[in-house]
């Protein structure tokens, strides 16, 4: 439709040139373009995670745009957009299956910014762009809410509020700046407002439950499932940053404990339903031995209802809680649980050991259904693991789990994301087959053998390794570093930990490191030049980046408690937050009252100054009336004071000459105020005041 | 109907005056359409905000709701203090637009955006200006009367959305001072009455005969440029009129009476559409009205004394 559009456009040279020369450009087309470019800034942040067809269409539409605006051209009509609104509904369903959902919103948002400048006809359609810009901008930090993306959204905020400030300028043709001025203005004098309400506001859950997302990546998620992702996006955000006091663990003892998953039907791993029970069945026989390593964790908002705590992490002693305002509680399955989604940013501390011995004390009923699968899937591999089992003969569970390593590491396994998809006997089909999985193929593969051979077997997700400390001696985990493992029961050791990923990629385990990112064009040339400054450099950044996150970011219910016992709540519920909120709030309101108040009482100056000239001199026995001009007091003070007065005469002389000359001065200089009061102040009236002069 | 009486009862309950400082007292402001918007906007964002748990949503939000606040403040800060007053316009003829001069003076910071309309006009067709600090600024409006006789000025409509169109801040004003408004002349004008029987055909010869009979007097300010003694001008260099005073004593009288059958208003017409077209001729003239006689005369005076005294008219 752009051909049928442009069927007559200006010739491209015209275009170009008036393009040139942007300071002749009329004001609309300046203002138009200039809503373009900031629209323009605002969607290219999301062409990175939006399927290409959708940034190629915004960038088409709002490219078009700026050459309909810079010909003068008409806007299409009003069927065409809809056509193209019709095709960009139909994509985005394809391409996401839903029309509801965040992905999908944020995509159907996205095109229809873009569209909606298309039709920038009326004051009101400027306002819905203006609008829906503003939510736009918020969109970002559903992706991330890095430094970084704060300071894009906040160029964005500014540049609509300056686009919203022109489009209120009706007169002439009013400069960018002075409109990017009134709208910084606008802001920074809101900005006390706005950080009383991010302190006070109450935070509380989510109000309703989330769509969940669509699109595959690493993390945690609560259940598994092999073969429904093939192609594994690398989440590159943040799970939680950790500090250890002292000596760090090795990498290779770096498990963060997320759910335990013991329940399989042949295609999805779920956790056992006793998970979540509060109420233990039986006291945790957790036996540590060894040091413990202290540390102190910055957990993200992994919308997860757990804890992901360094393997194994016992409740700590003497009963103390392990997070204020919150009850987490260590389940049977060494994992720590919470009884709502982690959805703000926590810190905690606690101890661990890494070593340690669980689960040696547990039911055969329970055992059994940690040996038993579905009937019906991967026949071969059963078949394969029972042969291994008749020729081990009466071995130990130990004994059997080195044998499937060694497999593991003999046969030609390859550690990669990108596995394809796998179908119903996803096992036999990778165990036997293609080889080629990642740590969730390599887990529940180890599961199912393990238990094929009659020995109770659970997959246990989490997180493995971090990255290397910060300047703070902080360690990122990321969303990448998420893992799968396994665990065998043994009657002299209970629950052992097995990772069989080890086997096929120990440097995936070793190195704390998954698939390294691929480097940014910019980062790329600065590591080939001078690796020792970009590291600094980005070290420096990562620093910046960790204090807002702690300071801003981290900003949470507890952290709100918490300012509420500095103001003397003992207590703090979110009522109280919610009344504190109330009567500052209410204050400001007084003070904006009070202020007005003020300012109904505020003269101008110069009538000011007059009041205060005229009740001085009657003061001096001089019948100074309102209306008399400086030149008229002085010829009064003359007669009425003769030489004594001839220097405030002068004085008043001088304001007259210097108020009413040409090209004269509203007030008088600095210090003159007081030379008069000095002067008036000295001349006492000899006599009684004359009754004033009539008018 | 409810409305136009509601808006009726406010107009008229305003004192009229020339000079009107905006102040809190008649300064009113209430969001605009816009800004319903914009807080609905706000509402869905700090939905989303908090079922995402998102801290940057938070503060976005929060960060708008504040500038959108103080934005309240500027917009009403936008208009207060400003001092407006309206000059006197010029007399008009019924059906011609008058235009009102208003001055804004601004004793304080620079404004934005001002815009002025007519209150009867609802909005409709406002012009603006921006008012330099410590400066002022002139507003032209235009607006029609369709009878004669001295006219208030229209209730006025002054109203500012700057800076972000959130809010609109506006204040309703009734200026005293009155424009003069002259009957409007007939269309398509008559013929001029034949002139009284005693001057009429004198005039006309002496017209034909080139002035010799004229006496000449110092040019007055005024004097139409027909009536200049052109001859005398370039003999002499001096400015000198035709002395008509002494014609005007036979000119033409422009009688109500005369004026022919139609109503009274169509006769006033008529009678200043003859008031123009003699006045454009240079013709002497008098007028007589019943309860009110003007001696024949010419000139820019005489003119506007006649076309007051048919504007202010009553029928006796």
């Amino acid at each position: 439709m752009t051909s049928a559009a442009l069927a007559s456009p200006p010739p491209a040279a015209s275009i170009r040139a008036r393009a040139l020369a942007w300071r002749q450009w009329p004001r609309d087309t300046r203002d138009t373009l200039f809503q373009l470019a900031v629209i323009g800034w605002t969607l290219v942040p999301h062409w990175g995670h939006l399927p290409f067809w959708c940034g190629a269409l915004t960038a088409v539409v709002l490219v078009w745009r700026a050459l309909l605006a810079l010909g003068n051209g008409p806007l299409p009509g009003r069927w065409k957009v809809m056509a193209v609104l019709v095709v960009a509904v139909g994509l985005t369903a394809w391409s996401e299956r839903t029309l509801l959902g965040r992905e999908a919103g944020v995509m159907m948002l996205v095109v229809l910014v873009a569209l909606k400048t298309l039709e920038l006809r009326a004051r009101r359609d400027a306002m819905v762009v203006f609008f829906l810009g503003f939510f736009l901008v918020l969109t970002h930090c559903l992706y991330s809410q890095s430094l970084l993306t704060a300071l894009s959204m906040l160029v964005s905020t500014w540049g609509l509020l300056t686009a919203l400030v022109l489009a209120n300028m009706p007169v002439g043709r009013p400069p960018l700046r002075r409109a990017g001025a009134v709208a910084a203005r606008s802001a920074l004098l809101g900005l006390p407002l706005m950080a009383m309400l991010f302190l006070l506001f109450p935070r509380f859950g989510p109000l309703w439950g989330l769509p969940p997302d669509g699109v595959g990546r690493t993390g945690l998620s609560g259940s598994l499932r092999l073969g429904g992702v093939a192609d594994l996006a690398n989440d590159d955000t943040i799970a939680f940053r950790i500090r250890f006091d002292g000596a760090a663990p090795r990498p290779e003892a770096l498990y963060f404990r997320g759910p335990v998953l013991s329940r399989f039907d042949g295609v999805e791993w779920q956790p056992s339903i006793f998970a979540t029970a509060r109420a233990a069945p039986r006291p945790l026989d957790l036996v540590t031995s060894g040091a413990p390593v202290h540390y102190e964790m910055l957990l993200e908002p992994i919308r997860l209802a757990l804890l992901p705590m360094l393997e194994a992490t016992p409740a700590p002693a003497g009963g103390a809680p392990l997070l204020l305002d919150w009850q987490p509680w260590l389940g049977h399955d060494l994992q720590w649980h919470t009884d709502r989604l982690v959805g703000e940013r926590l810190r905690l501390k606690a101890e661990a050991w890494t070593r340690f011995e669980h689960g040696r004390q547990i039911d055969e009923a329970e055992l059994n259904s940690m040996r038993s699968l579905p009937p019906g899937f991967n026949p071969r591999s059963i078949a394969w693991a029972q042969q291994v089992r008749a020729r081990l003969g009466d071995a130990d569970a130990r004994t059997l789990a080195a044998a499937l390593m060694a497999y593991v590491r003999q046969a030609d396994f390859v550690y990669t994301l990108q596995p394809g998809s796998y179908g119903s006997d996803a096992i036999d089909e990778f165990w036997l087959g293609r080889r080629e999985g990642f740590c969730e193929h390599y887990a529940t593969s180890f599961v199912v053998l393990m238990r094929a051979m009659g020995v109770p077997a659970r997959v246990v997700t989490g997180y493995q390794g971090a990255e290397p400390p910060d300047a703070d001696g902080f360690r990122v985990v990321r969303q990448s570093h998420a893992h799968a493992w396994a665990e065998y029961w043994s009657a002299d050791a209970g629950w052992v930990r097995a990772d069989p990923t080890a086997a096929v990629s120990p440097e995936r385990v070793r190195a704390s490191r998954s698939l390294p990112p691929q480097p940014g064009f910019v980062a790329g040339a600065l590591n080939t030049m001078n690796p020792e400054l970009a590291s600094r450099l980005r070290h420096a950044w990562e620093r910046l980046d960790n204090r807002w996150n702690q300071w801003v970011m981290g900003y949470s219910r507890t952290r709100q408690f918490n300012l509420l016992r500095e103001l003397g709540v003992q207590t703090p519920d979110w009522a109280d937050v919610a009344r504190v909120l109330v009567i500052a709030l209410s204050a400001v309101a007084g003070a904006g009252a009070l202020w007005a108040w003020h300012d109904r009482r505020r003269q101008d100056p110069w009538t000011r100054l007059q009041g205060r000239i005229g009740s001085r001199l009657r003061a001096a026995g001089v019948p100074a009336l309102p209306h008399h001009p400086p030149r008229r007091l002085a010829a009064m003070v003359r007669q009425r004071h003769g030489a004594a007065g001839e220097a405030l005469a002068r004085l008043l002389d001088r304001l007259d000459r210097r108020r009413y000359a040409p090209g004269g001065a509203r007030l008088p200089e600095r210090g003159w105020w007081a030379q008069v009061a000095r002067e008036a102040g000295r001349l006492k009236a000899p006599l009684p005041a004359q009754p004033l002069a009539p008018g | 109907m409810l409305t136009r009486q509601i808006r009726a009862w406010f107009e008229n309950r305003l004192a009229r005056s020339d000079n009107w400082t905006l102040t809190q007292r008649n300064l009113y402001i209430l969001p605009t359409k816009a800004g319903w918007g914009f807080c609905l906007t706000l509402v869905v964002m700090l939905l989303a905000a908090i079922n995402y748990q998102l801290n940057l949503g938070y503060a976005l939000t929060f960060l708008l709701g504040g500038a959108a606040l103080v934005s309240m403040h500027q917009t009403h800060g936008n208009l207060r203090r400003l001092m407006l007053h309206v000059k006197a316009p010029a007399p008009v003829f019924a059906g011609d637009a008058a235009t009102v001069e208003i001055v804004l003076d601004n004793p304080g910071h620079e404004r934005h955006g001002v815009g002025m309309g007519l209150y009867a006009a609802r909005r409709a067709g406002m012009t603006f200006c921006d008012v330099p600090a410590m400066g002022s600024s002139v507003l032209r409006l235009r607006f029609t009367p369709d009878r004669r006789g001295r006219h208030g000025l229209p209730t006025l409509l002054v109203e500012t959305h700057f800076p972000l169109g959130l809010f609109r801040a506006w204040t309703v004003w009734r200026p005293a001072a009155e424009v003069l408004v002259y009957p409007a002349p007939e269309q398509p004008a008559q013929p001029l009455p034949p002139s009284l029987p005693s001057g009429s055909g004198e005039q006309q010869a002496r017209s034909g005969a080139g002035g010799e009979f004229e006496g000449v007097r110092a040019y007055r300010r005024g004097d139409p440029l027909r009536q200049l003694a052109w001859k005398k001008v370039a003999r002499t260099g001096e400015m000198v009129s035709r002395d008509t005073s002494a014609s005007a004593s036979q000119a033409l009288l422009l009688d109500f009476g005369a004026a022919g059958g139609a109503a009274g208003e169509a006769r006033l017409s008529r009678l200043v559409a003859w008031v123009l077209a003699a006045d454009r001729a240079g013709l002497g003239y008098g007028l007589r009205l019943p309860g009110l006689d003007l001696a024949p005369a010419t000139g820019e005076a005489h003119r506007r004394s006649a076309l007051q005294a048919l504007a202010l008219w009553q029928a006796p």
